[in-house]
């Protein structure tokens, strides 16, 4: 058997397998994956460090065999080493394994955190045969015997020297039967699990007695047996400190007494104590046989007095906590599939017959004047009428949110609205930003969010907090309606939205923010065209200059303010030069006619001959160029913006532009697609220029396309000479076709390149579709935005470095997934997930503070020193405190198990303090300091020779743990091994199985130890 | 012959007008030379596949127009770009003086901080050189990119160019996939298994 791996075997061996048994078939596929696993033979790592089983990494490897078709899995833990000489792995003759060697280590005894294998046995080192589903267990003591001639057989075959062990039993029992084989020596690892301990066992020398019968040692006397022991006491109740957390008062929020900002304030902190239990482990980590008593009357082991303390938490696990519950809860809107409209009853939104729905309906409004402006807006006035038009459809009663909480959110969303001077639009572009070059505030870019500062942004937490305080998923809708409505009257009443920087829609923010942005820029134009158009029709006379001036710089974004430099005045009336307003790009009032031209204001410009045009539309004069053919300055003309646009449409645009395809064709319709801006420019070009050339307009626009070239003329001088580039000449290029098409216009009478008016609808039709689902998703980035800056400013409090760092990779992980248009769910929830491990984090640091009293500590020093100490604490398994039970920490320790020592035996809690004395005095008290330990935990430790004195010498060791459920003895028997005789099969091991074993079935348990059966004798006879 | 491509990369090709943005690309994709291209209106689109170690990559490109009144448009075509490619004209100075505005452009709207930059200096094969190599190559050391000479109109490292990128964006990880996965910070490894009982992990005594 297992010849399959064994090339030499090939020679003489047929290899049949046909008759092979299940079980042989087994035992070949164990000795497979240790071979695989290049387990075989035995190499000695370094002995091992103080504490490496802590500090060092340990790896599992894991394979997965079967037994006829019950799967086990096989699982390789190790602790990984620098590669000491691996090309050392031949067997060393002689030397016992290194598993047995570290019986004896007693650098790692307690590790805090470790596989139960090596806690009770120290090994560094195992393999591990279990079912592979979680609730299968070898429970059958025939089937266990099998598995455990199965581990022997494969050992011998292999010459493993890795421990091996197989998990019987139930798999919570933690029972494990395994075997270690070396030269000349072999390790049974078996052990005791009760439920209920004997009494003899619970102290050190009723351990001592089992242990020395059980190593049979020949000796007399015996040598000295070592002992290490750790009792754990847990703390439980914290008596003064007590936890709960109030959540935020959120009525006192919206009462009106505290600003909006506050309402933008997220929760934050556990709402149960993070910190459950405390445990003290006191450790007497070397100690002889004698030095110290511990028996049935009496014990020396005092935890005051032990020389090791180490310190654990407990953490609550998944303690409730407020941001991230807040984040949760406004994720699962994510998930609700029902509209607006569903939510909140049917046609919320078509108010007074309006279909907002419906973009054409909309349209034909427009055509009618002008809603009159409201020049006094308030939110309470805003909300009123929304309400009316809400409480036609249902009754008032069914609004999800109050009237105060509405109006305390719109005053925080639209503070534009209460203050008197808003109108004018300023609100807008109002700086009070924080400074934006901080890391915090250019968050939004990373996470494609908006500014912190942003409508949107204050938008998602208004709606977050609604969600989680007033009403759910209701109020959510009821205000998102009204949020809709608002931008609607904006848009009609040509009031700007505040809270967003002006210009164009900016494409590191998310689409909403977008949206929003393009709704402001479709009524920056809107305001500008109806108050140019204000102007002019009611004031046809005159109007002073420099007013006209200030009204075009409120209304016009920068990049409009071109006309502010027209220095102009009031030209002919708006019907002079319109039938159709909405056509046109704006309707500043003409400037250069009275300038140059007054005495011909009132006349209609027909197209004329070119040169005799007077110039229209002059932006100022460039410096130096001159026409080419007259000789005139040229001049540059009012522009028409490009059209500003959000991401979708960008991404529509160029969906189209891409659908046009390679071909000489396509690319040609895809230029003159674009060719409208290029087409406004040359005519606005063409009217501010009378007499032009295509050529002057090439220097102007595309400078490098004019090539001059210094010539020598036929009079012998250097003349500038220039010409276009070769491929403005080429004939009839789209820039020549362009040009021949343009007519002289300037812009404000072209063709509107922007259609605010159909932007908009589409912007609010598009608000309005929107179920709280989408606009979940919309808002979610702004929301993980908001809860980062949280938790960031709550950890700059406390000031932890490992906390730091999580919140550096949560940032830099959540701004991959956000960046992605559709980020996956679990993605997000992972994001969510992680946010709300910080804040437990720093929630648990607050905790241990408070119950440790760094704040009241005085001395700077013990303080730093606490504070490191609590830091500890959160960051590792487990902590040492320095100098036990007389450090300061200890004492803080000790108060704190004395004063719940004293609450449970209800003694008034004034004299505690006082009596704090001396340990004597401390004694005599009837209430002890401590709890009866939770754990009490024993390693003994020796070595003898076995069986005779003059054997060679042998480690031995036995762990005893004993908690309040049970009782379990671990003890590894090592004693001298089969000869690796041919023909000495295992059946002479079993005949050399101790006794040892029958202290404990004395106590009477079942055994779950292992009588290897007959069976396993046949399989070494395997043909 | 779609079907063994491995992905779709996205890339731009931006300078100023004129330094012949249009004309490596078309040498790239019908490795031709026209001298009568016709200056860029807003953008234009090319697809070629190429195969780069192995891998089959579908390149969509983006041509834009360098010239200042287009620009506006322009930005939104960085948007999701995995590659972006910067010329200037060895043969004009002020060209690559420009290079500054365009990276910062680049950098402002770019939606990703992982994207490839190459810098090309275009029209090697015409004698008035004003920008040196070493110039190039310092400018592109100091912003991390790519850096190649080239000349669309003798072929010259035009085809390098591009393979270049192509396999430089591949070697990132994350910039071609579309999701990339097991990014994820791990912060609840292995947390205590207490009371389970079940050992096949990693526990305390209580
Ligand atoms: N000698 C030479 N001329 C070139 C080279 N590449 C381009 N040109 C010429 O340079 C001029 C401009 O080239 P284009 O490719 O149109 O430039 P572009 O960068 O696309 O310009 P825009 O579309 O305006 O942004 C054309 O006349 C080309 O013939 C080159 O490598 N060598
Ligand atoms: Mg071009």
């Amino acid at each position: 058997m297992a010849a399959d791996n064994e090339p030499e075997s090939e020679v003489f061996e047929i290899t049949d397998f046909t008759t092979a048994s299940e079980w042989e078939r087994f035992i070949s596929k164990v000795e497979e994956v240790l071979n695989d696993w290049k387990l075989i033979g035995n190499s000695l790592g370094k002995p091992l460090e103080k504490g490496i089983f802590t500090s060092g990494t340990w790896e599992e490897k894991s394979d997965e065999i079967s037994f006829a078709d019950f799967k086990f899995s096989v699982t390789h833990h190790y602790l990984v080493q620098e590669s000491t000489d691996k090309e050392g792995k031949e067997l060393l003759e002689d030397v016992i394994p290194q598993s047995m060697q570290d019986l004896l280590c007693m650098n790692n005894d307690f590790p805090p955190r470790a596989h139960c294998l090596v806690r009770w046995y120290g090994l560094r080192e195992f393999v591990v045969i279990a079912p592979a589903a979680h609730s299968d267990a070898v429970l059958s003591e025939s089937k266990c015997n099998l598995l455990l001639s199965s581990v022997s057989i494969a050992l011998g075959n292999t010459g493993c020297q890795v421990p091996l062990f197989v998990q019987i039993h139930h798999k919570w029992r933690r029972m494990y039967v395994g075997e270690c084989q070396g030269p000349g020596v072999r390790t049974d690892f078996e052990m005791v699990h009760l439920r209920k301990v004997p009494n003899q066992y619970t102290h050190l020398s009723g351990l001592l007695d089992i242990f020395k019968s059980k190593i049979g040692c020949p000796l007399t006397p015996l040598p000295p047996v070592s002992i290490a022991i750790r009792f754990t006491y847990v703390l439980q109740d914290w008596q003064q400190y007590f936890w709960p957390q109030q959540p935020p008062d959120i009525d006192a929020l919206v009462g009106g007494e505290v600003g909006g900002l506050e309402f933008g304030k997220l929760p934050f902190g556990a709402c149960e104590d993070p910190i459950s239990e405390l445990h003290l482990a006191t450790t007497w980590p070397h100690l002889t046989e004698g030095i110290i008593v511990d028996n049935d009357v009496y014990s020396d082991l005092d935890p005051i007095q032990a020389p090791h303390w180490s310190v654990r938490v407990r953490k609550a696990e998944n303690p409730q906590c407020l941001l991230g519950d807040f984040v949760t809860e406004f994720f699962k809107i994510c998930r609700r599939k029902e509209s607006t409209d569903e939510i909140l009853g049917r046609s919320a939104f078509e108010e007074e017959g309006k279909e907002t729905a419906d973009i054409t309906h909309a349209l034909s409004k427009l055509t009618e004047p002008a809603s009159v402006p409201i020049h006094k807006l308030s939110v309470s006035n805003m909300v009123h009428t929304a309400k009316k038009k809400i409480r036609k459809h249902r009754g008032v009663e069914e609004s999800p949110l109050n009237n105060d909480v509405l109006n305390t959110i719109l005053l925080f969303l639209f503070p534009d609205a209460v203050s008197e001077k808003s109108l004018d639009g300023t609100a807008s572009t109002d700086n009070n930003n924080p400074p934006s070059e901080s890391e915090d505030y250019n968050l939004y870019n990373q996470f494609k969010s908006a500014p912190s500062d942003s409508l949107t942004y204050k938008l998602a937490l208004c709606l977050c907090m609604i969600n989680f305080y007033h009403g759910g998923l209701k109020g959510v809708a009821h205000l998102w309606q009204e949020f809709v409505l608002e931008m609607r009257f904006r848009w009609e009443n040509n009031f700007l939205i505040p809270g967003l920087a002006s210009g164009p829609p900016d494409l590191r923010c998310c689409l909403l923010h977008q949206k929003l942005q393009m709704l402001n820029c479709c009524i920056e134009r809107k305001k500008a065209r109806d108050e140019g158009k204000k102007t002019s029709a009611s004031d046809v006379t005159n109007i002073y200059p420099g007013d006209a001036g200030k009204a075009g710089d409120q209304l016009v974004p920068d990049n409009l303010k071109e006309t502010d430099k027209e220095k102009g005045e009031v030209g002919k009336s708006w019907d002079s030069w319109s039938d159709s307003e909405e056509e046109f790009f704006e309707c500043l009032s003409d400037t250069e006619e009275l300038k140059g031209n007054g005495q011909e204001s009132g006349k209609k410009g027909g197209p004329k001959e070119m040169a005799s045009l007077r110039p229209e539309g002059r932006l100022y004069q460039h410096g130096k160029l001159t026409l080419l053919h007259n000789g005139e300055p040229l001049y540059i003309p009012v522009t028409q913006e490009p059209a500003p646009m959000t991401e979708d449409l960008l991404e529509e645009q160029s969906e189209v532009l891409a659908k046009l395809g390679t071909s000489a064709e396509g690319a040609h319709l895809r230029a003159r697609m674009q060719s409208a801006c290029l087409l406004s420019d040359m005519e606005s070009f063409k009217a501010a220029n009378p007499g032009c050339s295509l050529e002057d307009f090439v220097r102007w626009y595309s400078p490098r396309d004019y090539i001059e070239e210094e010539v020598i003329d036929e009079k012998g001088n250097v003349v500038l000479k220039g010409e276009l580039s070769a491929r403005m000449k080429i004939p009839s290029n789209m820039w020549v076709e362009a040009w021949e098409t343009a007519k002289p216009i300037p812009a404000r009478r072209q063709r509107r390149l922007f259609d605010d008016t159909r932007e908009a609808e589409k912007v609010l039709h598009y608000l309005a579709i929107q179920k709280p689902a989408d606009l979940a998703r919309h808002l979610l980035p702004c929301v993980i935005h908001a809860a980062v800056l949280k938790v960031k400013e709550e950890e700059s409090l406390e000031n932890i470095s490992s906390v730091k760092k999580i919140i550096k990779q949560i940032i830099s992980h959540s701004s991959k997934v956000l960046h992605f248009p559709n980020p996956e769910d679990k993605k997000l929830e992972e994001i969510i997930h992680q946010i709300t491990n910080v804040e437990a984090l720093i929630a648990r640091a607050r905790s241990l503070k408070a119950k440790f009293g760094t704040e009241k500590c005085e001395q700077e020093e013990e303080k730093e020193d606490l504070e490191r100490f609590v830091s500890c604490l959160l960051e590792q398994p487990e902590v040492l405190v320095t100098g036990a039970g007389r450090g300061h920490a200890g004492r803080i320790i000790h108060k704190l198990f004395v004063n719940a020592q004293r609450a449970a035996a209800m003694t008034p809690p004034e004299e505690e303090l006082k009596r704090m004395g001396s340990p004597e005095e401390r004694r005599q008290n009837s209430v002890s300091d401590f709890p009866p330990p939770a754990g009490r935990e024993f390693i003994l430790r020796t070595t003898v020779p076995r069986p005779a004195p003059y054997s060679k010498a042998l480690p031995q060791r036995m762990y005893s743990v004993l908690t309040k459920e049970d009782f379990r003895l671990a003890a590894p028997q090592v004693c001298p091994g089969r000869q690796l005789l041919p023909g000495a099969g295992i059946e002479a091991n079993l005949q050399e199985k101790p006794t040892h074993s029958r202290h404990v079935e004395a106590a009477g348990r079942s055994p779950a130890r292992i009588q290897l059966g007959c069976n396993g004798n046949n399989a070494t006879k395997n043909p | 012959m779609d079907e063994d491509v491995l992905t779709t990369l996205k890339i731009l090709i931006i300078g100023e007008s004129g330094v012949g943005k249009s004309s490596l690309l078309l040498r790239f994709t019908d490795d031709t030379f026209d001298p009568e291209l016709a200056a860029t209106i807003g953008v234009d689109f090319k697809v070629k596949t190429i195969s780069v170690d192995g891998n089959k990559a579908k390149l969509a490109i983006w041509d834009t127009a360098g010239q200042e009144r287009f620009r506006t448009l322009t930005p939104s075509y960085y948007r999701g770009a995995q590659g972006v490619i910067l010329v200037y004209d060895v043969t004009r100075r002020d060209t690559f003086v420009k290079l500054d505005n365009w990276l910062n452009e680049l950098e402002t709207y770019c939606t990703r901080n992982d994207i490839v930059n190459m810098l090309v200096g275009n029209k090697i094969d015409k004698e008035n050189r004003e920008v040196d190599r070493n110039e190039g190559l310092k400018f592109a050391r100091k912003h991390s990119m790519l850096f190649i000479e080239a000349s669309a109109k003798t072929c010259d490292g035009v085809q390098c160019a591009f393979e270049e990128l192509v396999e430089k964006i591949i070697q990132t990880p994350g910039l071609w996939e579309s999701e990339n996965q097991n990014k994820g910070v791990k912060l609840s490894h292995r947390e205590e298994g207490q009371g389970g009982g079940a050992c096949g992990g990693y526990c305390s005594v209580l």
